[in-house]
C-alpha cells in the first residue's frame, strides 16, 4: 500500500467516523425536548382536562363524590352521635375508640380525627366546586348546560361552607381552587362573611338551576338551593327571609310528603316526591354502596345475632359476618322517649337489635334489603320537604304568625298519624320537638341545639343523666363515662389540629 | 480432585456435569513439554493465585494454593512472566528448564490497585475521591442471597441494614448517611457501567468481580441526576488474559432463629391469670376459661410455632477463556433458600454471559447478557397487627398477630389437624383466623424474569483518541399471586374463617434502554498525562403495570380467574388506588458529560468534571440541572523530602468538591394531575367523574447535594499498616417532599423543594497486616462517625411531622432528621393523692399511665397547640463500624467479620399489641407487674386493666422507644485448602461458615437494623419514618458448610 492511499484511507476513515458522530449527537439534541415530555397515561392532567362541556360534566359528578363517604363515615359521628339523640355500647375489648366516644361524651380534642376527617371532607367538595367555577366561563358551550352546572357547583360549595361554619365557627373560605404552595392555606373568615358568601353562592343557585321536574334525580335543584337558603337563613334568624324562600318551595308545587314516614326511606323509593337533597349510594361490589346501618348495630354482635336482628325487618343479605368493635349511634332512652304515643314514625324510626341476650334500640329507617352485607343500597336524607314544612312553620312562628304555621307543622303531624296542633302556646318548643322526632337520625339534632342555645342545658342535664345510671346508656357493669365527660358542652369543635400544625393562620 | 473426601449434597448432578467438563478440557488442552514449579515471597511463605504467563502469548496459569504452577510450553527458550498484585513482576527464561522456582519481592508501588470509577477505572494512585473497592474474593463464603448482605461491616460510612430476614429481600443501604425526606435514599447500582432500575438484589453474587463504592461527589458527579445517594458500581467477571479456568462452588447450610430478642410474652398460665385477675379487679367474675389457669401449663407459642429451621443452598458454575482475539466468562447459577418462616422461600437461576472480540490493536466490540428468574413465597409480615392484608403493597402483619394471640388456643391440635379459628366465641373479643393456617395456606408468589444485556463497539479513532458507543437494556417481569382460600383470613378483627376467597394478582413489566456514546482521549508527554473524556446519554424507562383482585372462588384449590365469581373494583380505605387497576409509568433522561483528568509526575492528580442532565421528572421550568465537580491529590510520599522518612511508605491527600442531584420523586408528580376515578351515583345510574386531585407544581426541580471531602491515605512499614481518613459535608439543598398541606385546600400534598439537610462524618479504614510469614493475620476496622441536621426548612413549613400510623417523628430546623417525637412517661397514678397532684389527660385516672407535662400547662396533651410531646430518640446512628480478622496458618484459613452501630435507637411498636391492657391479645410477660391497686402499684410501667389503654397505646412515648446499638458477629467462616496434585485441578477448598452469629445489644426486639413500615411494605419507609419494629420477619442464624474448585 502507498503511503498516499494509506493516508486517504485514514482520513476517509475519520471522515466517517466524524460523521456518524455528529450523526448520532444530532439524533440526541434534535428530539432532546420531546424525550423530556412524558405525561401520565393512568391519569388527565390540568393542562388537557377543563376544555369542554364534557370535562365540566364530570367535575361537577367529581364534586358530589367526596359526600358519599362523608356521610358514611362521619357525618353522622359529629352530629347525630354529638347529642342526646344516640349513644355508644361502650366495649371494654375494644378499645380503639376514644374518638368516636369523645364525640358522644363532649370531650373532643383538636387532635379527633374523625372531626377532622369530616372537616376535610367539606374541603374537598369545595375545592372541586372551585376548579369548576374557576374555569367554567373560560369555555363557549350551551348556557343552559353551563347554568346547571355551575349551580350545581354553586350549591355544593353552599351546602359545605354552612355545615362547616356551624360546626367549626370562623374558617379559611377559598373561593378559588389553590394552586401553589402559597394560597394552600388561607387566614380565618368572620362568620358573618362566610354567611354573606353561603348566601350568594345559594342564591345564585337558585336562580341557574332547573327545578326538579327537568333535573336528573339526585341531583341539586333550584328547589334544593332554596331549601339550603331557607335553612341558612334560620339560622341567622333571619325570619322573613326564610319565608319568603321556603314558601316559594312549598308553592313550587314540584314537593309533597310520601303518605308514610317509613316509605320516605326505602330503596325502592329513592328520590321521591319528599325529597329535596339526598347522598346517593347503589348497592354492590363496585365502591358505590352505602354502610352507615352496621356500625350502628349494638356491637359486638355474632353473626347469629345480626341475621336474626336484620330478618325481623325481612333483611337478609349474603354473608354477615360477627362484628366486634363497638356499636355506635345507638338510640337513647331520651330519644325513644320523646315520640309522642301513637307516632307512626317510631316503629318505622327505632327497632330493637339484641347483643349478648339483651335488646338494644336499633336505627331502622334505613335498614333495607340488600345483597351483601355491609355494602347497602340506603341513600341518605339531606333535605327533605318535611323540614321544608318544619322551617317555614318555625320561620312563621318567630315572626309571630303561629296561625299559619299550624297548617304547615299539621302537615307532617298527620302524616305520622299525630293529632293536629290547635294551640299557638309553646309553639316553638313543639317545633322543636317535632323537629327532633321527625328528623331522627337524619344529622339535625346537634346543630338544632346549638342554633336554638339549648345545647348546653340540654347537653349537660343529659350528660349528669348518662353519668347517674351509665348501666342505662350501654356501659358494661363497673364502666362509666371518663370524669371528664359533658363538663364542658362547646358549641362549636375546635379546628382540627392536623390541620393548625399545618395552616400559619390558626 | 481429591480421593480423600466425597461430595454429599443436592449439587451432585452439578458435580457430574463438572466431572465431564474437566475431561473435556484435558483432552484439549494435555500436550507439549511441562514446566512446574512454586512460588514463595521472601518469607518464603507460599503465594498463591500468581500469574503465570509465557511472555508474549496469551498461555498461562496461576499458582495454587501451594504456590505451585505447571504450565505446557511448546518453546524451551520462551520467556515466563509471574506477576501478582503488590510483587515486583519477574520475566524469567525457561532455558529447557522443566522446574523454575521463584521467589517474588513484595513491591509497594505496584500495589496501586485498578480501581473502577464513572466512567473508566483509575489506578489507586491516580484517584482523587473518596472511592474504596471490594473484591469479590475477599467476600466469598457468605452464605447470602445478594450481595449488599456481604458488604455488611466492609465499607466505611457505608450502612448496610438488613430491614427483615425475608428471603432475598430487605438490604438497605445508606452512603454517608444518606437521608431524603422523601426522594429515594439509595445509592445508584452501576452495573458494568450501566445504571440498572432498583437494586442488585437479585444478581447472583457470584457472578460479580468486584464493587466499587463511590461516596463523594467528585466520584460521583458524572452520574449526575442520581448521584445524591452514592454510586455503587459493580463489575461482572471478565476472563483474565491468557487464562482458561473453571470454578465451581457450592455451599449448604442450615437457618435457625436464634433465641434472643422473640418477644417475652405470657405463656398459657400466665395468660390465663392475667385474664382472671382483669376480671377480679374489675369486680366481675372471670370466664370459666380463665378460672383455672393452671389447666393451660405452657399453653402453645404461636410465634415459635410459625418459625423452622431451613436449608440454604447454592450452586455456581463459572467459566472463563480469553485469547487475542476474544474474551469469554460465563457464570451459571442456583440458590434456593427456605424461609425460617413456614411456607417462605426464594429460588433464582442465574446466567451471565460476558464475552469481548478485538479486531487488530483499535477495535473491540463486545456482548453482555444476563438473564435470571427467580420465584419468591413471601408470607404477609413486617406490618401492624390491623395492617389489611389484602393487596400487595400491603402485605400485613401476620407475625405480629400470631404473637398477639392467646396462648391457651392450639394452632395445631394433638391430632395434628389445623384448628380454623384462634378465638372463643363470646369470649374473645375478636374473632380470628388460625393465624398459622393463613400463613402455611396462602399463596403469596411472585415470579421475576430479568434480562441485563448490553452490547458495545469501541474503536481507536487516531492514537490515544477514542470512541465507545453502547447500548444497555435492562428489562423485567413480574407476575404477584396472592391466593386466599376460605380457611384463611384477611386480618385482624375480619370476619372469621370460613370467608369469601380473595385473590390479588398483579403483573409489572418494564424495560429501561441507556445509549452511551464516550469519547476519549489520552496522551502523555513530558511528565504530563491528559485523560479527557466527553459524551452524552440518553435513557428511557417505562413500566406497564396491571392488577386485578377476584373474590369467591368456586373451589380453594384452583386459583385461576374464570374460577373467581366477583371482580372487586372498589378502592378501600387507605388504599391509595382502587384494587383492580392498571398503571403506566415512564421516565426519561438525557445527559451530557465531559471530564479532565490530569497527572502532572505521577504525584499531582487534577479531576475537573461536569454533567448536565434533563429529567422528564421535573417541571417545565426546571427541566434540567448542571452538576460540575472538582477533584485533586497530592502523593506526598513521592516527594523527595519525604523519601529519607523510613516509616512512611505511602502518603497522600486528597480534597474534592462537587455537585450531584437526586430526583428520586416518582414520575409526574409535578403535574396537577386530574383523576377519572371520582364517579357519582345519581338514582341508580353511574355518573362518570373526574376531578383535580394533585397540585401542580412547574418549577419542581433537582434535589442537589454539594459536597467537601477531605482524605488522607497513609501507608506504614511498606504498608503493613495503611489508614485511610475522610472527612465530609454535605449540603442538601431543594429538598424533594411531598410535602403536607392544608386539607382546607382540597389537596394534601404538594410536590415541592422546600429545604436543606446537613450532613457530616469521619470516615477511617485501618488496615494492619499484624503477622506475615507462616501465619499470617490481617486486620481491617473501618468507622464512621455520621451527622445530620436540618439547616432550612422553605417559608411556610416549620416543621415537619412523619412517622407512622400517628407514632410521630418530628423534623425541625437546627435538629436532626426524622426524631421520634412523643411524650416521657413517669410511672403510673399510684394513688387517688398522686391523681390529684399530677397533670392529666383528659383520659387519665388513678392506676393509668402518667406522663410528664413538658410545657408545665397542668395538663397532659399530645399534639396540637399545647403538646407535651419531645425528643426521644433517635433512629440514625451516629456510629457505624466494622471490623474483619483474616488469619492463615498451613491450609487454613479463618475470617472473623463484626459490624455494629451506635447511637442510634427504635420504636418498638409490636408494644402497641402486646402490652394493650384491654386482654384482647397475648401481651410481654412483664406486663404481670402492671397497676392493681394502691397497695399493688406494680413496676411503674404499666397501669390498670380496668379502664381504656388508649393514651399509653396510641401515644408515642419513651416506654416504646429501646437503644439499638450493637455488635453483631455478621460472619465467621473457618477453610482448609485440600492440597491437590493432579495438575488440572488449580485448588480445591473446603469451608464452614457461620452468618450472623450473635449480637451483643440491648435492644429488646429480633432486629437492631429493621426499619419496617406500619403496612409491612419496605419502600414506604422514608427518612421521616425510620426506625419502627413490626415485628418483621426474623433474620436467622446461618450455618453452611461449602467448596469452592477451581480447575483449568
Amino acid at each position: 500500500m502507498t503511503e498516499f492511499v494509506k493516508q486517504k484511507m485514514n482520513r476517509t476513515m475519520k471522515n466517517r467516523n466524524s460523521v456518524i458522530l455528529i450523526a448520532l449527537l444530532m439524533l440526541g439534541l434534535s428530539s432532546c425536548d420531546d424525550f423530556l415530555e412524558l405525561t401520565p397515561e393512568a391519569n388527565l392532567t390540568s393542562v388537557t382536562f377543563f376544555k369542554s362541556e364534557n370535562d365540566f360534566a364530570k367535575a361537577v359528578n367529581g364534586a358530589y363524590e367526596p359526600l358519599r363517604g362523608m356521610y358514611t363515615a362521619n357525618a353522622w359521628l359529629v352530629s347525630e352521635m354529638h347529642s342526646d339523640n344516640t349513644r355508644y355500647r361502650y366495649n371494654p375489648n375494644f378499645r380503639a375508640t376514644l374518638d368516636q366516644e369523645s364525640l358522644n361524651d363532649f370531650t373532643v380534642l383538636p387532635t379527633n380525627t374523625l372531626m377532622r376527617d369530616n372537616y376535610r371532607a367539606h374541603y374537598l367538595v369545595i375545592a372541586r366546586a372551585n376548579q369548576i367555577l374557576s374555569a367554567i366561563d373560560g369555555v363557549d358551550f350551551d348556557a343552559a348546560v353551563k347554568n346547571n352546572l355551575k349551580g350545581q357547583a354553586l350549591f355544593l360549595r353552599a351546602l359545605a361552607y354552612f355545615n362547616l361554619v356551624q360546626y367549626f365557627g370562623k374558617i379559611p373560605l377559598h373561593l378559588v381552587p389553590s394552586t401553589s404552595l402559597a394560597d394552600v392555606a388561607l387566614p380565618l373568615s368572620e362568620v358573618s362573611d362566610v354567611y354573606a358568601q353561603i348566601i350568594s353562592d345559594g342564591t345564585t343557585a337558585a336562580s341557574l338551576l332547573p327545578d326538579k321536574s327537568v333535573q336528573q334525580p339526585g341531583r341539586a335543584t333550584s328547589g334544593a338551593a332554596k331549601t339550603l337558603l331557607g335553612n341558612v337563613y334560620v339560622v341567622l334568624e333571619n325570619w322573613s327571609a326564610a319565608e319568603t324562600v321556603l314558601k316559594e318551595v312549598v308553592t313550587s308545587n314540584k314537593y309533597s310528603l310520601v303518605p308514610s314516614y317509613a316509605d320516605v326511606f326505602l330503596t325502592t323509593n329513592k328520590n321521591n316526591s319528599e325529597s329535596v337533597f339526598e347522598v346517593q349510594y347503589r348497592q354492590g361490589q363496585d365502591g358505590y354502596s352505602s354502610n352507615f346501618i352496621y356500625p350502628w348495630l349494638p356491637m359486638p354482635m355474632t353473626a347469629a345475632e345480626i341475621s336474626a336482628t336484620f330478618a325481623k325487618y325481612g333483611v337478609s343479605p349474603t354473608g354477615i359476618a360477627a362484628q366486634t368493635t363497638e356499636g355506635y349511634n345507638i338510640p337513647s332512652l331520651d330519644m325513644v322517649a320523646a315520640y309522642e304515643p301513637g307516632d307512626e314514625r317510631k316503629a318505622a324510626s327505632v327497632g330493637t337489635a339484641t347483643a349478648g341476650g339483651v335488646d338494644y334500640p336499633l336505627i331502622i329507617k334505613y335498614l333495607h334489603p340488600h345483597t351483601s352485607a355491609t355494602l347497602t343500597d340506603d341513600n341518605f336524607p339531606v333535605y327533605r320537604y318535611a323540614e321544608v314544612l318544619l322551617l317555614l312553620a318555625e320561620a312563621l312562628d318567630e315572626q309571630g304568625k303561629s296561625a299559619e304555621a299550624l297548617p304547615y307543622l299539621n302537615q307532617v303531624r298527620d302524616r305520622a298519624e299525630l293529632a293536629d296542633i290547635v294551640s299557638t302556646a309553646n309553639l316553638r318548643d313543639v317545633i322543636f320537638n317535632e323537629r327532633r322526632v321527625e328528623l331522627a337520625f337524619e344529622n339535625k339534632r346537634w346543630l338544632d341545639l346549638a342554633r336554638t342555645g339549648r345545647a348546653v342545658d340540654v347537653m349537660s342535664t343529659f350528660g349528669a343523666s348518662v353519668k347517674a345510671n351509665p348501666q342505662a346508656y350501654y356501659f358494661p357493669p363497673g364502666q362509666q363515662p371518663v370524669p371528664s365527660a359533658f363538663t364542658q358542652i362547646d358549641l362549636t369543635f375546635p379546628l382540627p389540629a392536623d390541620e393548625a400544625l399545618l395552616s400559619p393562620y390558626f | 480432585m481429591n480421593k480423600n473426601f466425597t461430595f454429599h449434597n443436592k449439587g451432585a448432578f452439578l458435580w457430574g456435569f463438572l466431572l465431564i467438563a474437566m475431561l473435556s478440557h484435558q483432552l484439549v488442552f494435555a500436550q507439549n513439554s511441562r514446566l512446574s514449579g512454586r512460588i514463595t515471597d521472601t518469607d518464603g511463605a507460599v503465594i498463591p493465585g500468581v500469574n503465570v504467563v509465557i511472555k508474549g502469548t496469551s498461555t498461562g496459569t496461576s499458582s495454587d494454593s501451594n504456590g505451585a504452577y505447571a504450565l505446557d510450553i511448546e518453546d524451551q527458550n520462551a520467556t515466563v512472566v509471574f506477576s501478582f498484585i503488590g510483587y515486583t513482576t519477574q520475566e524469567v527464561p525457561v532455558n529447557g528448564r522443566s522446574n523454575i522456582d521463584v521467589v517474588l519481592q513484595s513491591d509497594i508501588q505496584t500495589l496501586s490497585e485498578v480501581v473502577v470509577v464513572g466512567y473508566g477505572s483509575q489506578f489507586e494512585k491516580e484517584i482523587t475521591g473518596a472511592v474504596q473497592q471490594l473484591k469479590s474474593d475477599e467476600l466469598r463464603d457468605i452464605p447470602v442471597a445478594q450481595m449488599t448482605q456481604k458488604l455488611q461491616g466492609r465499607l466505611a460510612g457505608v450502612q448496610i441494614n438488613q430491614n427483615t430476614g425475608k428471603p432475598g429481600q430487605g438490604m438497605q443501604v445508606r452512603i454517608r448517611g444518606q437521608i431524603s425526606l422523601v426522594a429515594g435514599s439509595d445509592p445508584l447500582y452501576v452495573v458494568d457501567g450501566f445504571p440498572i432500575v432498583g437494586d442488585i438484589s437479585n444478581i447472583n453474587p457470584d457472578e460479580i468481580e468486584s464493587i466499587s463504592v463511590l461516596k463523594d461527589a467528585a466520584s460521583t458527579s458524572l452520574y449526575g441526576s442520581r448521584a445524591a445517594n452514592g454510586v455503587i458500581m459493580v463489575t461482572t467477571k471478565r476472563a483474565k488474559a491468557g487464562i482458561t479456568s473453571i470454578d465451581f462452588s457450592a455451599y449448604y447450610g442450615t437457618q435457625v432463629v436464634p433465641e434472643k430478642g422473640r418477644p417475652e410474652m405470657m405463656n398459657g398460665q400466665e395468660f390465663a391469670q392475667f385474664k382472671k385477675e382483669s376480671a377480679e379487679d374489675l369486680g366481675n367474675t372471670p370466664d370459666p376459661a380463665f378460672q383455672n389457669p393452671a389447666q393451660y401449663g405452657d399453653g402453645y407459642d404461636w410465634y415459635g410455632g410459625m418459625l423452622r429451621s431451613a436449608p440454604i443452598q447454592n450452586y455456581s458454575v463459572s467459566l472463563t477463556s480469553s485469547n487475542e482475539k476474544a474474551s469469554t466468562s460465563a457464570v451459571l447459577g442456583y440458590f434456593n433458600q427456605d424461609g425460617v418462616l413456614k411456607n417462605s422461600g426464594f429460588e433464582r437461576f442465574s446466567l451471565r454471559i460476558n464475552t469481548e472480540f478485538r479486531i487488530g490493536e483499535k477495535v473491540k466490540f463486545g456482548f453482555n447478557a444476563a438473564p435470571l428468574f427467580s420465584n419468591a413465597n413471601t408470607p404477609s409480615t413486617d406490618g401492624a397487627f390491623y395492617a389489611t392484608n389484602q393487596n400487595a403493597s400491603i402485605p400485613g402483619g401476620l407475625l405480629y398477630n400470631a404473637l398477639l394471640t392467646w396462648p391457651i388456643l392450639p394452632y395445631q391440635n394433638p391430632d395434628g389437624s389445623l384448628p380454623l379459628t384462634s378465638y372463643i366465641p363470646g369470649v374473645s373479643a375478636f374473632p380470628a383466623p388460625n393465624w398459622y393456617r393463613t400463613l402455611t395456606e396462602v399463596t403469596n408468589e411472585t415470579k421475576t424474569t430479568r434480562l441485563i444485556s448490553n452490547a458495545f463497539l469501541e474503536f481507536e479513532l487516531v492514537k490515544g483518541l477514542s470512541f465507545k458507543t453502547s447500548i444497555n437494556v435492562d428489562l423485567g417481569n413480574s407476575r404477584f399471586v396472592n391466593f386466599k382460600p376460605t380457611t384463611t383470613s384477611e386480618g385482624f378483627a375480619a370476619p372469621p374463617p370460613p370467608n369469601l376467597s380473595t385473590s390479588i394478582r398483579n403483573n409489572s413489566n418494564y424495560y429501561s434502554w441507556l445509549n452511551e456514546n464516550i469519547l476519549t482521549y489520552n496522551t502523555e508527554f513530558g511528565d504530563h498525562k491528559i485523560n479527557i473524556l466527553g459524551g452524552f446519554t440518553a435513557q428511557r424507562y417505562r413500566m406497564d403495570f396491571s392488577q386485578i383482585r377476584l373474590t369467591d372462588f368456586s373451589d380453594d384449590r384452583i386459583e385461576t380467574i374464570q374460577s373467581a365469581a366477583n371482580v372487586d373494583r372498589a378502592q378501600p380505605q387507605g388504599v391509595p388506588a382502587p384494587q383492580t387497576r392498571d398503571d403506566i409509568q415512564e421516565w426519561s433522561l438525557l445527559s451530557y458529560l465531559a471530564r479532565v483528568n490530569y497527572s502532572f509526575k505521577g504525584k499531582y492528580h487534577l479531576s475537573v468534571s461536569v454533567r448536565r442532565d434533563g429529567s422528564s421528572r421535573f417541571g417545565s421550568d426546571n427541566k434540567w440541572g448542571t452538576f460540575p465537580a472538582v477533584s485533586a491529590a497530592w502523593n506526598v510520599s513521592d516527594e523527595e523530602f519525604l523519601s529519607n522518612i523510613e516509616p512512611i511508605s505511602t502518603l497522600k491527600v486528597r480534597a474534592s468538591y462537587g455537585t450531584v442531584g437526586n430526583n428520586n420523586i416518582g414520575n409526574y408528580t409535578q403535574y396537577a394531575t386530574v383523576s377519572t376515578t371520582t364517579n357519582a351515583i345519581f338514582g341508580s345510574t353511574l355518573a362518570p367523574g373526574a376531578s383535580r386531585t394533585a397540585l401542580g407544581n412547574t418549577s419542581l426541580g433537582w434535589e442537589t447535594t454539594k459536597s467537601v471531602d477531605v482524605g488522607v491515605d497513609l501507608g506504614l512499614f511498606d504498608e503493613r499498616i495503611s489508614l485511610v481518613y475522610d472527612f465530609y459535608q454535605k449540603n442538601t439543598t431543594n429538598l424533594l417532599y411531598s410535602l403536607a398541606v392544608p386539607q382546607e385546600s382540597g389537596y394534601a400534598n404538594f410536590n415541592g423543594n422546600i429545604g436543606e439537610l446537613k450532613f457530616w462524618g469521619h470516615e477511617f479504614t485501618l488496615s494492619t497486616r499484624n503477622t506475615v510469614g507462616k501465619v499470617k493475620w490481617r486486620t481491617d476496622f473501618n468507622i464512621s462517625f455520621n451527622d445530620n441536621e436540618v439547616v432550612a426548612l422553605s417559608d411556610g413549613v416549620n416543621r415537619i411531622y412523619g412517622g407512622q400510623n400517628g407514632y410521630a417523628t418530628l423534623t425541625q430546623v437546627g435538629k436532626r432528621v426524622g426524631q421520634f417525637w412523643g411524650l416521657i412517661q413517669d410511672g403510673v397514678y399510684v394513688d387517688q393523692a398522686d391523681f390529684d397532684s399530677s397533670p392529666k389527660a383528659a383520659a387519665s385516672q388513678v392506676g393509668t399511665v402518667k406522663f410528664r407535662d413538658i410545657n408545665g400547662d397542668g395538663v397532659i396533651t399530645y399534639g396540637g397547640d399545647n403538646d407535651d410531646r419531645t425528643y426521644i430518640g433517635n433512629p440514625f446512628p451516629t456510629t457505624v463500624f466494622g471490623l474483619t480478622n483474616n488469619v492463615t496458618f498451613n491450609n487454613f484459613d479463618l475470617t472473623v467479620v463484626l459490624s455494629g452501630t451506635d447511637g442510634n435507637s427504635l420504636a418498638v411498636m409490636t408494644d402497641q399489641g402486646a402490652t394493650n391492657l384491654d386482654g384482647v391479645f397475648n401481651v410481654l410477660r412483664e406486663v404481670k407487674d402492671r397497676w392493681r391497686s394502691a397497695e399493688n402499684p406494680g413496676s411503674g410501667k404499666y397501669g390498670k386493666t380496668t379502664s381504656a389503654t388508649g393514651n399509653e397505646r396510641d401515644w408515642l412515648h419513651s416506654r416504646f422507644i429501646s437503644d439499638g446499638a450493637n455488635i453483631t458477629i455478621r460472619n465467621i467462616t473457618l477453610g482448609y485448602s485440600v492440597p491437590v496434585k493432579k495438575t488440572f485441578i488449580n485448588n480445591v477448598r473446603l469451608y464452614t461458615s457461620v452468618q450472623n452469629l450473635y449480637r451483643f445489644t440491648n435492644y429488646r426486639g429480633p432486629n437492631p437494623e429493621v426499619n419496617a413500615a406500619t403496612g409491612g411494605d419496605q419502600s414506604a419507609v422514608n427518612a421521616t419514618n425510620m426506625g419502627y419494629d413490626w415485628a418483621t420477619f426474623p433474620v436467622p442464624v446461618t450455618y453452611t458448610f461449602g467448596l469452592n474448585a477451581s480447575f483449568k
